[in-house]
């Protein structure tokens, strides 16, 4: 399992190319399994089922500085058929990867195709998804490769999942974790929970079945922080040794992107003109409003630690996808100005605007170092709360 | 696939054996340590070896048998000391480092201690290296307590901490309740005088990593060039050891200096008890794959909002912080409940499994797994995805996983910390296995 990777020059890397491509023409198998699918455009006409269906391949970013930086990610393959998965989605890695929400109670068949690494062949890696958090979970659909099967290069695999606990989850590859996850297998995860649709305090949508109201909200915003070690990227677009050891993020983002590409409403292009970072992370609503934040933080190196300059605390309701709550029910929320997040631990996080007066705000890391892109100072973990007037 | 095996238990039992002698360890399920409450410790040098095929020097704490007066060699992390609450300690401190190490001391964060004997030093007292020949009362410092709280703690090096604890010197400490909680059953465990805080099975944890310059200017005698400001651990260790190493049992002979292994095994429905411990100087946030656990103390204490409460303010997530000489007090359980199909593959009319959640009894597996040719099998797939399943494995398979356990990542998330001196895997990976119920554990 350990690896050694030396420099053989290009031509190593198109011979494998072809011994790659040679076996995938006979052993593709792509089966794209969703229930209920009677018309065969991949979705459920069972309202209970969702389909999903991604890519674990590779691509390229760009970094608010400029720098292109190549990834291994999961791309959006919905609707694709199943023969043309591979062909249409090849270095169409996006980050974070596709974003899925579910509501409580729903079954979701989350097909991943292993389209390969177009820029790295010789690796030949499986990949897998993991949901991280997901309770009760059994080792065939929990990603871990080590105690499950999982998916080569030109194959699928289709994860099940019975989502009966709501919260703020994230998915990321488990396969040869250090490196999938530094190279960018990470995406956002949530279930909503069933108290969703009925009024209570003045809400209709809920972080949790917290049947007070207390974890309601008008808006939800996902926060994914990570960060990316360009060295480590680097050396991987050029078939160089992987440095774990010296491992340490110096590109910190929101959602994929630093500031000021956090608020940039449009994809952020990379080098090949696709839009591989699809996410905005400018906050907006109206003042009185409330913002629910769904923190994570996937980095490999990094802790995280953020505040914002609204003015008003932020309260703290869910941690690990559970409502903070004693096991008899004793309220453990907790207000605080500043909160941190270790790596693998999510946080639901909800700012009242009431009183908040109209304007444009900063949610920011208070480890200042990290507002950074690379050697660009004023980027990396950064974004704009704009609060509207009524 | 060919064949999706369901249970079978007679195979099952024969392949129990074969698998033990892989993994299996003589007491699952128990801590183990010294126990009793005399503990002679003696601060020496030795070497480790790490999964990435080298070796690190390190000081560690060998113990003197006190029948025999012989000492051992030194171990990493030091031992693990098991007494009970209310009854007084003494542990006595000798030191054979080496060279310029210094003297040595141990301070036990949580309790009040008494020490006797050695030189005064800056936060205890401490002892001289033997070979500047000490007599009298500097031979040996002898710290008292009595342990008033039951529960997980630390203790390390009270000298020159940077550099000794750095180098090993450091252990856990569990203190056990003297009595059975009010209301509870004289034949369960209990962590605290608490009935809540009972388990069945118990684990620990204890965290540390490790720079290999700092190591290797020690073994050079390079000890002006020693400096902490560019600090930078590229190893870790869970119970002195790294993944794979971890795996094996405790005790083993191959790592005579690091007898301490990392092997959670439980059946369905079982409570576990992770007492969880941080040694090193780096936060380590660990996250347990398979079901969320409750924190239910920390710092020995239970996290209560008021004395007899229980652990009422307990608090439930997939991962927790282990914060540097903080300990934390997890419970953990695991049923397959609400999965939406039947972990054991049974048919309707077989009969329930302990714990089986009923529901889901009989309810088909929900996807068409792919073909064998298509997949990477993982060393502990056991062919199957049921529990107790086995399945064909491909050629050159290891069938590590024979009884057909679940195996679950219990890891830092921090994910760099998953290798041992730039080698992927290695460092802060476990795994919890939950066994089908037919699977002998003890």
């Amino acid at each position: 399992m350990m690896k050694r990777r030396t420099r053989y020059g290009s031509m190593i890397v198109l011979l494998t190319l072809f011994v790659w491509l040679c076996p995938l023409a006979v052993s593709a198998n792509v089966l794209v399994q969703c229930p209920g699918d009677t018309n065969g455009d991949g979705i459920s006409e069972d309202p209970n089922i969702v389909c999903r269906s991604i890519t674990g391949g590779d691509g390229y970013t760009t970094m608010a500085d400029g720098l292109s930086l190549y990834i291994f990610s999961f791309g959006d393959a919905d609707g694709v058929p199943a023969d043309r998965v591979i062909a249409d989605l090849t270095l169409k890695a996006q980050l974070p990867a596709p974003t899925i929400v579910l509501k409580q109670g729903q079954e979701l068949y989350l097909t991943m195709t292993n389209v390969g690494m177009a820029v790295r062949p010789d690796l030949f890696d499986p990949h897998t998804v993991h949901w991280h958090g997901f309770p009760n979970a059994a080792p065939i659909f929990d990603g871990l490769p080590e105690p499950s099967p999982s998916a080569n290069m030109g194959n699928s695999f289709t994860y099940y999942y019975n989502a009966v606990v709501p919260g703020t989850y994230f998915y990321h590859c488990h396969v040869e974790a250090a490196e999938h996850m530094q190279m960018g297998m990470i995406g956002n995860l949530w279930v909503t929970p069933k108290q969703d649709g009925t009024s209570i305090g003045g809400f209709t949508k809920f972080a949790y079945n917290d049947e007070d109201g207390s974890s309601g909200y008008d808006v939800d915003f996902p926060v994914l922080l990570t960060g990316f070690d360009s060295f480590f990227h680097i050396a991987s677009d050029t078939v160089q040794a992987l440095p774990f050891a010296a491992m340490f993020d110096e590109y910190p983002m929101i959602n994929g992107r630093g500031y000021p590409d956090t608020i940039n409403p449009n994809d952020i292009l990379n080098q090949d003109g696709f839009g591989a970072q699809k996410i905005p992370s400018l906050i907006t609503a109206t003042a009185g409003q409330r913002i629910l934040l769904r923190v994570s933080n996937i980095s490999t190196t990094h802790q995280y630690t953020f505040a914002t300059t609204l003015g008003v605390p932020m309260k703290v309701v869910g941690r690990g996808a559970a409502l903070l709550r004693g096991p008899d029910g004793k309220d453990t929320s907790m207000v605080v100005n500043v909160l941190n997040v270790g790596g693998g631990q999510d946080y639901d996080v909800i700012l009242d605007t009431s009183g908040v007066a109209p304007g444009t705000y900063f949610l920011y890391t208070t480890d200042l170092a990290n507002l950074s892109n690379g050697d660009q100072e004023r980027g990396g973990i950064m974004t704009e709360i704009v609060i509207n007037p009524l | 696939m060919d064949r999706i095996g369901k249970q079978h238990h007679m195979r099952v039992a024969l392949l129990v054996g074969a698998f033990l002698l892989f993994f299996g360890t003589a007491a699952q399920g128990a801590i183990v340590g010294e126990v009793g409450s005399n503990f002679k410790l003696v601060a020496k040098q030795d070497v480790i070896v790490t999964s990435d095929g080298g070796s690190t020097l390190m000081w560690g704490l060998a113990v003197t048998n006190s029948a025999t007066g012989e000492t051992g060699r030194p171990q990493y992390p030091g031992p693990t000391l098991i007494v009970t609450q209310g009854v007084p300690v003494t542990i006595t401190l000798r030191n054979e480092l080496p060279d310029q190490a210094g003297n040595v001391s141990l301070v036990f964060p949580g309790q009040q201690v008494t020490a006797n004997g050695g030189v005064e030093g800056l936060m205890t007292r401490e002892v001289l290296q033997t070979h500047l020949k000490p007599t009298g009362a500097f031979i040996e410092v002898k710290y008292s307590f009595t342990p008033t709280e039951p529960g997980t703690y630390l203790y390390r090096s009270g000298t020159r901490q940077d550099l000794q604890v750095e180098m090993g010197l450091f252990g856990a400490l569990i203190v056990r309740p003297a009595t059975t909680p009010a209301g509870g059953d004289p034949a369960k465990k209990y962590a605290y005088n608490h009935v809540d805080s009972e388990y069945d099975r118990e684990f620990l944890y204890l965290m540390s990593g490790t720079d290999p310059i700092i190591h290797r200017q020690v073994e050079q005698r390079q000890w002006n060039l020693i400096d902490f400001t560019t600090y930078f651990p590229t190893n870790w260790f869970i119970n002195g050891r790294n993944y794979p190493d971890i795996l094996a049992e405790n005790f083993v002979p191959w790592l005579p200096t690091q007898p301490y292994n990392c092997q959670p095994r439980m059946h369905p429905g079982e409570k576990v008890l992770i007492r969880f411990i941080g040694a090193g100087r780096q936060i380590h946030p660990m996250h347990f794959h398979g079901n969320d656990f409750e924190t239910i103390a920390v710092d020995g204490r239970l996290l209560s909002s008021a004395p007899g409460a229980g652990p009422d303010l307990a608090w439930q997530a997939t991962t927790i912080k282990s914060i540097p000489g903080q300990t934390a007090d997890l419970v953990w359980g695991w049923t397959g409940k609400e999965l939406g199909w039947d972990i054991y593959g049974h048919s309707p009319e077989d009969p329930l499994e302990p714990h089986e959640y009923a529901p889901n009894h009989g309810k088909p597996f929900p996807v068409v797994l792919p073909p064998r040719d298509a997949v990477t099998y993982g060393p502990f797939y056991s062919g199957s995805p049921f529990l107790g399943g086995e399945g064909e494995l491909p050629p050159g398979h290891g069938g590590l996983n024979a009884a057909g356990g679940y195996f679950y990542m219990w890891h830092s998330h921090t994910e760099k910390q998953l290798t041992s001196n730039d080698i992927w895997p290695g460092g802060m990976i476990s795994f919890m296995i939950v066994e089908h119920p037919d699977v002998p554990i003890d």
